[in-house]
């Protein structure tokens, strides 16, 4: 046994010592950046990760983006100017752009993605440019025409792929099963020569053609992105160097890592909720008569110490929300008073059941409908696949004992869940939803069109229907901002979110490393995994240099090499001992 | 086995599609199309006659999640998986059985205790919790090995610097899975050992005079190695299926990951072609240790 033990040692220390001897000093300078998703996909046609989205905004680049504050800024395109009706708009792409393998970005690209788009139905496209048609003037100038009148012009933040390397794809299966890994953009960094391999990393390299680096040598040379199954694992290696940045650091770990001075946390809001929902009993099924009545679900909601859970759940890095927010921009979210706010007063909750007829007339614990029938005791929907959600159930057990409404658990994938929200089959349920930067994807979601779809309040309001059909061809601003803060109000005084969470994105970075990251938005927002995520092209080295060193330990491996003799000549006289008992 | 394979992961009624499109701006309309490319339109009945039709013509499909054919998932992560499995079945067979030979032949003495209780911690211990708390002290607090994956991102070692690259990162994970598999050996090791010690051949084979290691190497292993075959078959047929835990905890990309990352769709075409290569591995390994015993046990004739 004790050779083998011996043998043991030996190969620990080998295993060590090799990769120091393996890791050439070069002058490469590289940050590593580590993620708990892993990519399934790099077409960004389909693909719809948001560890697959951080490669393509680095790697490519649409007519417009988003600055820090999400307003609209030059992409592809330096300028543009609209018709007054708002249906056109004629954009001019920069003068001598190239994608990364050398050849002309022209009018062509443009008008072949959007028409591809729509003609092929790329499930990332055909929301954005359904309604659009686009012709070359020149070379460097297209005009580009709305079917409807649409707010979101001069938005053309879609990514323009380079038609050179995906017109020869063929047709729509042919486009859908590209794989994504040809590396050719026309952002600041591109996808490596065999930069995606394995599930485990994602390797990028600057893109020297890229327009932002205005001709100077890019500061950084390469982004590796590292996908951990695991984040205990992923804080780790953050704490030890091994990586220069983390993405969905877990809750539980920022003390830990706020009390490293080389490293710093970011809580990073980006519109993200958690919401507990009561059906609202516009779908199919219905809910417990008792959540039909408004007043039961403001009690309810009254009845919800959010910050509880924000102290039990999230380590008090999350805050506390009104309800969902129709855009990673705040300006689409009106002010609430705090009469209109659930504020956490179980005393209120219960005053205002009691008011509403629902007493406890057996004197068992639970209110019973205003005819003394049908206790109030409601279908929680536990969302198996949502870490927290187990203990969100749990939590509204307790404070719904308290006014005197049981629940019951049901525990549930996401998939069952899904299903059972569109068939209005619940009573409530906790999940959440991030939004984009314009208002009408999320805002789309609660229309009487979407039951059965994703309404998933299953509550409609004709005014609200109303404003939304408004404010989706309005194409002033500030008229649009005051349609959607109606629309929020509305759907607040529904009281089917009934308790909300605005939840951060946690990352953390090591300040020894990179220094300029960029929060989008500017005042709170996360650094990367961000709508652009514009942190990339501005980073620049601490201090200037590459960072890690790999030298050499001669020392080490002379000493491994010295055990290795011993261990040899050790197991060699014992085999010798064997040979001379054998008989 | 097809029926169960197919039916297995539909008995909850899902609609993947839901899944991966809740919260994305797409129309209805393209949602519908790519529902009818999946075929998930067609009632079950339907659907799981195609499934047999497709199976037998070798083709599993297009995976929901990566949209790349099934077979070609499927092969790029065995390397992986054989590796990190096979080399943890290989070593716990190996070093498992040494221990059980040691604590079987010189039972009731402080070796066989300490080997026999610390075979049964590690085989009882969680293997996340094994991983992890290795992770902890050799890689983050000693720093001797990388936190996870399997090779170092974005490194263009080639040849030998490659190979020790991907050892280094391999030589956790692969601890950890020997350890965990260990007792097994041991234990059975140890009591079929016992089993042969009181038989009357070895008190002749002693009687004759032969050395207590010769007795023991020549007369009392041969037979008592015997359920070790199957042992060693039998886990051999789980290589495939992967380490889910460990595979986890170490980032390992190998079958494991993927059967847990098409869980969460569920991605049928890939559950079912995984799982039909794990069921096919078993099946073929314990046909492997049914022909050995053939040749191993005199007692079983060939018919």
């Amino acid at each position: 046994m004790r050779r083998f033990l011996v043998l043991a040692v030996v190969a620990l220390l080998a295993f060590s010592v090799v990769p120091a001897a393996v890791a050439q000093e070069d002058d490469t300078v590289t940050i590593r950046v580590g993620n708990t998703q892993d990519w399934e996909t790099l077409n960004p046609t389909w693909g719809y990760l948001v560890s697959e989205w951080e490669v393509w905004n680095n790697q490519y680049e649409g007519l417009t983006t988003r600055d820090e504050n999400l307003e609209i800024a030059p992409g592809l395109a330096e300028s543009w100017d609209g018709s007054d009706d708002g249906l056109t708009y004629t954009y001019t792409l920069r003068d001598g752009l190239t994608w990364s393998d050398g050849e002309p970005i022209t009018a062509d690209d443009v008008v072949w993605t959007i028409e591809t788009s729509k003609e092929q139905e790329w499930e990332n496209y055909v929301y954005f440019t359904q309604y659009l048609t686009v012709t070359a003037l020149d070379e460097r100038t297209v005009q580009v025409t709305s079917s409807i009148p649409t707010p979101q012009l001069p938005d053309m933040g879609f990514i323009i792929l380079p038609k050179h390397i995906w017109e020869p794809l063929g047709d729509a299966d042919g486009v859908a099963s590209h794989d994504g890994t040809d590396g050719v953009g026309s952002g600041p960094f591109v996808l490596a020569p065999d930069g995606f391999q394995d599930q485990q990393a994602v390797t990028m390299v600057a893109n020297p053609n890229w327009y932002g680096w205005e001709g100077e040598e890019p500061p950084v040379d390469q982004i590796i992105f590292r996908h951990f199954e695991n984040s205990d694992a992923m804080v780790a290696a953050l704490e030890s160097g091994e990586i220069d940045a983390a993405h969905n650091v877990p809750a539980a770990a920022v003390e830990n890592l706020e009390s490293n001075e080389d490293i710093e946390v970011v809580i990073g809001y980006q519109g993200t909720i958690e919401e507990i929902a009561v059906n609202g009993g516009a779908g199919p099924a219905q809910p417990h008569p008792a959540l039909l009545d408004v007043e039961v679900r403001r009690a309810m909601g009254h009845a919800i110490d959010k910050q509880a859970l924000i102290e039990d759940l999230w380590y008090g890095h999350a805050q506390e929300g009104v309800t969902f927010l129709p855009s990673v921009d705040r300006k689409w979210m009106p002010e609430f008073t705090d009469e209109e706010k659930f504020n956490f007063d179980p005393d209120l909750a219960n005053q205002m059941l009691d008011e509403g007829g629902y007493l406890d007339s057996d004197g068992d614990g639970i209110r019973e409908m205003p005819d003394g029938t049908n206790p109030i005791v409601i279908r929680h929907l536990v969302n198996t696949n949502e870490a927290l959600a187990a203990q969100y159930g749990d939590l509204l057990v307790g404070w719904m004992g308290a006014i005197g409404i049981g629940v019951e658990l049901e525990a549930m994938d996401s998939d069952q869940l899904g299903t059972a929200i569109i068939e209005g089959n619940y009573d409530t349920f906790a999940w959440g939803w991030t939004p984009g930067v314009d208002p009408d994807g999320m805002l789309s979601s609660f229309i009487a069109d979407e039951i059965e779809g994703w309404n998933d309040a299953n509550w409609v309001d004709e005014r609200y229907d109303e404003l939304y059909l408004q404010q989706i061809e309005e194409l002033d601003e500030d008229t649009r901002i005051e349609q959607v803060h109606e629309m929020m109000k509305i759907f607040h005084e529904g009281a089917t979110y009934i308790s909300v969470l605005e939840t951060p994105e946690i990352q953390a970075y090591r300040t020894d490393g990179f220094e300029g990251w960029v929060r989008q938005p500017a005042e709170d927002g996360p650094i990367m995994y961000s709508t652009t995520s514009p942190s990339y092209a501005a980073l620049q080295p601490v201090g200037g240099g590459g960072g890690d060193d790999g030298g050499v330990n001669w020392l080490l491996i002379g000493g491994v090499a010295a055990v290795a003799v011993v261990a040899g000549v050790f197991v060699a006289t014992r085999r010798r001992g064997t040979a001379d008992e054998r008989e | 086995m097809l029926c169960v394979n197919f039916f297995l992961f539909r008995v909850v009624e899902t609609d993947p599609l839901a899944n991966m499109f809740r919260g994305r701006q797409v129309p209805d309309e393209v949602i519908d199309r790519l529902r009818s490319q999946f075929g998930l339109d067609q009632p079950l009945g339907t659907q799981f006659l195609l499934y047999l039709k497709e199976t037998f013509s070798l083709n599993m499909g297009v995976s929901y999640r990566s949209r790349n054919e099934v077979w070609d998932e499927i092969v790029s992560r065995i390397p992986a998986t054989v590796a990190l499995v096979g080399t943890s079945a290989v070593f716990s067979a190996i070093f498992g059985t040494l221990g059980g030979i040691v604590a079987g032949w010189r039972r009731n003495t402080w070796k066989d205790h300490s080997i026999t209780s610390s075979t049964m911690v590690l085989y009882s211990v969680p293997e996340f919790w094994l991983g992890m708390l290795f992770l902890l002290v050799f890689a983050v607090s000693l720093g001797w090995f990388p936190i996870g994956g399997m090779y170092t991102a974005g490194s263009n070692a080639t040849g030998i610097a490659h190979i020790a690259d991907y050892l280094r990162h391999l030589f956790l994970p692969a601890l950890t899975l020997t350890l965990a598999y260990l007792g097994e050996y041991t234990l059975v090791t140890r009591s079929s050992l016992l089993e042969v010690m009181n038989e009357d051949y070895l008190t002749v084979a002693r009687a004759k005079g032969l050395r207590d290691l010769k007795v023991r190497n020549a007369h009392a292993l041969p037979n008592a190695l015997l359920p070790i075959v199957t042992l060693a078959a039998i886990n051999l047929g789980y290589i495939l299926s992967g380490a889910i835990a460990v595979e986890a905890v170490f980032s390992w990309p190998g079958l494991g990951q993927a059967t847990a990352n098409a869980l969460q769709g569920p991605d049928f075409p890939m559950l079912q072609g995984l799982f039909l290569v794990f069921s096919a591995s078993i099946i073929f390994f314990n046909f492997v240790s049914d022909v050995l015993y053939v040749y191993l046990d005199p007692r079983v004739e060939e018919v």
